[in-house]
C-alpha cells in the first residue's frame, strides 16, 4: 500500500473555546492535486500550517510524506515546497539574493538551483532588482519559486494566484499541472479562485468553519452538481399552470423566468416544450443550466 | 550551521542598520575626545565656542584612563541601547517583514537559525567594540593625551571588551520580545525598561542584584567610591544571556507561529 502523501488524522485547533480547525481528517496520495476550498476565515491556512508543523494541532496529528509531525521534526522539510498567505521577501536583497538565502538555508549550494527556477518563472528580468521594489505579481512568483527551488516531491500552495494578472494565473496552472504529471509532483493547493481549481484539481475538499464538509473527486464534479431547465415565456402563470398540470414543479420563478429541477424535466426538455406549446404559451428561451463549483461551494458552505 | 550563517550575514550585510550602528559608536568615540579636548584646556574650548564662556566640565583629567574609562561606561550604557537594537532588529524582522514563515520548514532545524541569528549578533556588536576601541586609540593618539602605559591600556581595553561581552549577552532577552511579540515593538519596549530599570535600581544601591546594572557598575559608572559588583554580578549576567538565549530557541522551535 502507497504511503499517503498527506495523512492528517482528526486534526483539531482550538484557540480558547473557539475551534479554528476541528476534527479535521485528511489523505492525500502521492501524484494527486487536492485543492481545499474554503471562505476566509474557514480554517485553510491554519489547515496548511498544521501541516507545515508551524501551528500544533490541539488534538490529532498529521503524517507529511511518512513522518509524522512533531516539533523540533525537519529532515522532511528538504522534500516539500510551501507557500503561506502572501508571499514575504527580504527587501533590501534582490530576487537572486532572496532564492540564494532560501537555496542555503535548504542545503542547495549550487548556483544552478537559483538560476533554474529564475528562468522557470520567468523572474530572469527581475533577478538583480531588489525584492522589496517587485510588483505584488512578481512578488508572488517568486514565491513560488522559493517553494519550487528544491523540487520538492510534496507542494503545499496557501492562494498561490493571489495578485497575479490572468496571464499569470494561467502559467501557474499550468506549471503546477506539469509538476503533478511530469514529475509526480503531489500538490495541495488552497484558492479561492474556484474556477482555476476546478481546471487544476484532482480532487477537492470543501472546509467551513474549520470542518472538512465536502470531499469529492474532480472528475466526479458532474454527480454533485445540480442540473436545472431554466426557460423564459410571455406568460408565466398559465404556462405554470400547464407545468403543473403536467407534473412538474417549477421550484423558482422570477419575472418571466421558470426554473424546473425535476428529473424529468431536465431530461427530457422537449416534452416541456410540447407542453407549453399545447398549453399556449411557447417559451422564447430553454436552457439546461448547471451548478459551476461555485454555485456548489455555496450550497455546500451556506446550505 | 555554516549555511544558516551565510544567510544571516548576507542579510545584516545587504542592510543599512550595520552602517547606522557604526556611526553611533564612532559618535561616541568622538564625544569622548571632545571631552578630553575640552578637559585639556578648558579655555581653548571657551574661545572656540565649545563650552560657554561659564560653563565648565568636571568629570576627570584629560588623560587615557579617563578616556578609557569614559568608553568604558558609554559601552555600558550606549551599547545596551545599540546591541539591544541590532538584537530587535535581527529578530524582529522577520515577523514585522513577514520573512519568519519562511524559515519554520527548512530542513535546516529552527534552533539552528536561532543559533546562528544570536552567532551574528555577538559578531556584529564585538565588530563595533573594536571599532570603538581602535578610534580610541586614534583620537586618544591624536589628542597626544597623557598617561599612556602599555598595562593600563590593556587594562582599560579588556574591561571594555568584557563589558562589551555583558552586555551582549543581557541583549538576549530581548530577542525573545522581538520573537514572542513578534515584531520590532515588544523588543524595543523590553529594551527601554531594562535600560530605565537599569538606572534606577543602579541609583537605589542593588545594582550588583540586577544583571542589566552590572556592566555599567563594572565601567565604573557610579563612581570610584563603589565596589565593582564582583562575581556574583557576571554570574547574574551570564543566568540572563543564557535564560534568554535558551528561552528564544525554545519559543522558535516549540511557540505555534500562526501569523
Amino acid at each position: 500500500m502507497t504511503t499517503p502523501a498527506i495523512d492528517a488524522r482528526r486534526l483539531t485547533k482550538r484557540y480558547g473555546d473557539i475551534a479554528v480547525v476541528d476534527d479535521l481528517s485528511l489523505e492525500i496520495a502521492p501524484g494527486e492535486i487536492y485543492a481545499l476550498l474554503g471562505l476566509n476565515g474557514a480554517g485553510k491556512t491554519t489547515t496548511i500550517r498544521m501541516l507545515l508543523g508551524m501551528v500544533r494541532p490541539t488534538s490529532g496529528e498529521a503524517t507529511v510524506l511518512g513522518t509524522t509531525l512533531r516539533p523540533g521534526v525537519h529532515t522532511v522539510w528538504s522534500r516539500v515546497g510551501y507557500l503561506v498567505e502572501t508571499p514575504a521577501a527580504y527587501p533590501e536583497l534582490t530576487v537572486a539574493e532572496n532564492l540564494a538565502v532560501a537555496a542555503r538555508l535548504r542545503g542547495l549550494r549550487a548556483r544552478r538551483h537559483v538560476d533554474d527556477v529564475i528562468d522557470r518563472l520567468r523572474l530572469t528580468p527581475y533577478a538583480r532588482q531588489r525584492a522589496g521594489t517587485l510588483s505584488l505579481g512578481n512578488a508572488q512568483r517568486l514565491g513560488l519559486a522559493k517553494a519550487l527551488l528544491h523540487k520538492p516531491e510534496l507542494l503545499i500552495l496557501d492562494e498561490p494566484a493571489n495578485g497575479l494578472d490572468p496571464a499569470g494565473v494561467a502559467e501557474i496552472r499550468d506549471l503546477v499541472l506539469e509538476l503533478s504529471r511530469e514529475h509526480g509532483v503531489t500538490v495541495l493547493v488552497s484558492s479561492h479562485i474556484l474556477t482555476e481549481v476546478a481546471r487544476l484539481a484532482t480532487r477537492v475538499g470543501i472546509i467551513d468553519r474549520g470542518r472538512l464538509v465536502r470531499e469529492f473527486a474532480a472528475d466526479h464534479l458532474a454527480q454533485h452538481v445540480q442540473r436545472r431547465l431554466s426557460l423564459s415565456v410571455r406568460d408565466r402563470e398559465s404556462a405554470e399552470k400547464a407545468l403543473l398540470t403536467a407534473g412538474h414543479q417549477p421550484v423558482r420563478t422570477e419575472g418571466d423566468v421558470i426554473v424546473l429541477t425535476d428529473s424529468r424535466a431536465v431530461g427530457e426538455p422537449e416534452a416541456v416544450v410540447t407542453v407549453l406549446v399545447a398549453a399556449g404559451c411557447p417559451p422564447y428561451r430553454l436552457v439546461v443550466e448547471q451548478d459551476d463549483l461555485e454555485t456548489l461551494f455555496l450550497r455546500v458552505v451556506q446550505p | 550551521m555554516i549555511n544558516a550563517l551565510a544567510t544571516e550575514f548576507l542579510k545584516a550585510r545587504r542592510s543599512r542598520v550595520p552602517w547606522v550602528t557604526a556611526l553611533a559608536f564612532t559618535v561616541v568615540a568622538l564625544v569622548g575626545g571632545l571631552f578630553m579636548f575640552i578637559l585639556q584646556d578648558q579655555g581653548r574650548a571657551r574661545s572656540l565656542g565649545l563650552l560657554g564662556a561659564k560653563a565648565a566640565l568636571v568629570g576627570g583629567d584629560a588623560d587615557w584612563p579617563t578616556y578609557l574609562s569614559f568608553l568604558a561606561q558609554a559601552t555600558a550604557v550606549g551599547g545596551m541601547v545599540v546591541f539591544g537594537l541590532v538584537e530587535i532588529w535581527v529578530f524582529g524582522r522577520e515577523f514585522s517583514q513577514h520573512t519568519a514563515k519562511d524559515l519554520l520548514a527548512l530542513p535546516t532545524a529552527r534552533v539552528t537559525i536561532v543559533a546562528a541569528k544570536f552567532a551574528v549578533v555577538v559578531g556584529w556588536c564585538l565588530a563595533l567594540v573594536v571599532q570603538l576601541l581602535l578610534l580610541g586609540l586614534v583620537i586618544g593618539a591624536l589628542l597626544g593625551l597623557p598617561g599612556w602605559s602599555a598595562a593600563a591600556a590593556l587594562g582599560g581595553l579588556v574591561r571594555i571588551g568584557g563589558i562589551a561581552v555583558m552586555v551582549a549577552l543581557l541583549t538576549t532577552p530581548i530577542a525573545f520580545a522581538a520573537s514572542a511579540g513578534r515584531g520590532y515593538l515588544p523588543g524595543v519596549g523590553v529594551l527601554i525598561s531594562a535600560v530605565f530599570c537599569a538606572q534606577i535600581v543602579a541609583a537605589l544601591g542593588y545594582g550588583q542584584y540586577f544583571p542589566w546594572s552590572v556592566p555599567a557598575l563594572f565601567s565604573g559608572l557610579a563612581g570610584p567610591e563603589q565596589s565593582t559588583p564582583g562575581g556574583l554580578g557576571v554570574t547574574l549576567v551570564l543566568l540572563a544571556g543564557v535564560a534568554g538565549a535558551v528561552a528564544t530557541g525554545i519559543w522558535w522551535r516549540q511557540a505555534d507561529q500562526d501569523r
